[in-house]
């Protein structure tokens, strides 16, 4: 299981990566751990001709602290977030999920930023980013910056929100709210898997809860915990395990001592 | 061999320090470490086993910290530390190893190089696992022959045994052995 030949092109910089997405277009995938691209690669799912390495871009692994957010480069790896190596802006709930993500072997390369541009919404990052509203910040050598909120980011079955022409450079993640807590809750069936199903619940001061599933769809799904007819078609057993994670999340969410 | 010679990949010049020595390599983008270690290095004591990440099989150290050669790129580890089971050593690899053949954890001994890297890991990272702990640890390591019982006893004795030798010593441990 080899992959089909291409070009290896490493970047040094933010900016030599985009040029180089600008002259290839479509033909150009980004790498930065590639614990998800290579498995592709290796299986000849995925056949680009050039392969542009942002694993060394150490500008991508800056995190910036503001007052009501931080900003993760794109690069920071799940382990840095499980070792607490970089700080959490939701109070725990990112060192929580990313002690989960994989095995400690992929949490050592995969990337925060290539998790999000994956655009799996079985795996942790889209799901809780959309529930945190973050902002996915997104850039391009031809135009520039823009902020794609974590909520629209993933569009579709391994869609994402991105140009050919653009990378993920980041992600804004807005600090918890004072008195807000958080319950994260997934199921698989072995540790490490992609979830069967995977709930992250806000609960604000006011008693008030966001809900946001995963692997319940192509896409993050804001539900209404009150009314779980609503969500997707699936069968007996996944909307039982939905059900499931969702009160899970819900109780340790409203178990939990506020920030 | 990987190679196509007939790629039109110019391959890319890589440096890399593999258990402890250094060498300059001209390798295809598409080369993975595991294929580089085994068949240019012909270090072989890294196994593939599903080569797409999830067996574990694989997993050696780069910068001291595990990783899945076989879907790591050999180019982008230019510059980086490599180590594999061929160059383990220091008093947690000692322990580790003496712990496997003391509570039989292997048998077939295909997955045994990457359990170690990863029990390795576990040891120096979080030396008060618990047994709970190590199972989870080890999710993505997949043994078929020895149903895990004895690894699992195999890397709770070595932190045992080391407990003991680094409180005799007095010393931290690192991973491989090197400060």
């Amino acid at each position: 299981m080899k992959p089909a030949p291409f070009t290896y092109r490493r970047a040094e910089s933010t900016d030599e990566a985009l040029a180089l997405l600008a002259e290839h277009g479509d033909d150009a995938k980004l790498m930065s751990g590639g614990q998800s691209l290579v498995p592709l690669l290796n299986m000849r799912l995925a056949q680009p001709a050039v392969v542009v390495d942002i694993g060394r871009v150490a500008e991508l692994a800056d995190v910036t602290e503001a007052p009501d957010r931080i900003r993760y480069g794109a690069g920071v790896v799940h382990s840095w977030f499980e070792d607490a190596l970089v700080p959490d802006a939701a109070d725990g709930l990112l060192r929580a999920v990313a002690g989960g993500i994989g095995y400690r072997a992929i949490r050592n390369r995969g990337t925060l930023g290539g998790s999000l541009a994956h655009a799996d919404s079985s795996a942790e990052w889209p799901v809780v980013m959309a529930a945190l509203g973050a902002g996915v910040v997104v850039r391009s050598a031809e135009r520039g910056e823009r902020v794609v909120p974590a909520t629209e980011f993933v569009q579709g079955f391994f869609t994402n929100a991105l140009d050919d022409d653009e990378a993920v450079v980041a992600v804004d993640v807005p600090r918890l709210a004072p008195g807000s807590r958080w319950g994260f809750a997934k199921s698989a069936r072995k540790p490490g898997e992609f979830a069967e199903s995977l709930a992250v619940a806000i609960v604000a001061a006011d008693g008030r809860a966001e809900v946001w599933l995963g692997a319940a769809a192509s896409v993050p799904l804001r539900v209404d915990p009150d009314d779980l007819a609503a969500l997707p078609d699936g069968d007996a057993y996944e909307r039982h395990l939905h059900g499931v994670t969702i009160a899970r999340a819900l109780d340790q969410a409203r178990q939990r001592e506020a920030a | 061999m990987t190679d196509d010679d007939t790629a039109p990949d110019p391959g890319t010049a890589l440096r890399v320090r593999v258990n402890g020595a250094v060498h300059e390599l001209q390798v295809p983008g598409r080369l993975s470490l595991a294929d580089a270690l085994r068949e240019r290095l012909h270090l072989t004591g890294t196994h593939l086993g599903c080569e797409h990440g999830v067996c574990g099989a694989c997993t050696v150290l780069v910068d001291d910290r595990p990783v899945r050669s076989c879907i790591t790129l050999a180019a982008a580890c230019d510059g980086s530390d490599v180590v594999t089971v061929e160059g383990l050593a220091g008093p947690v690899a000692d322990a580790v190893r003496e712990a496997f053949a003391a509570e039989h954890g292997l048998q077939c001994g295909f997955c045994t190089s990457g359990m170690l890297m990863t029990a390795v890991d576990v040891v120096t990272r979080r030396p008060d696992a618990t047994p709970d702990d190590i199972r989870h640890e080890l999710g993505g390591n997949l043994c078929r022959c020895t149903g895990y019982v004895n690894i699992v006893r195999a890397i709770t004795r070595a932190a045992a045994d080391l407990g003991t030798i680094t409180a005799d010593a007095g010393t931290a441990v690192t991973i491989g052995g090197r400060a």
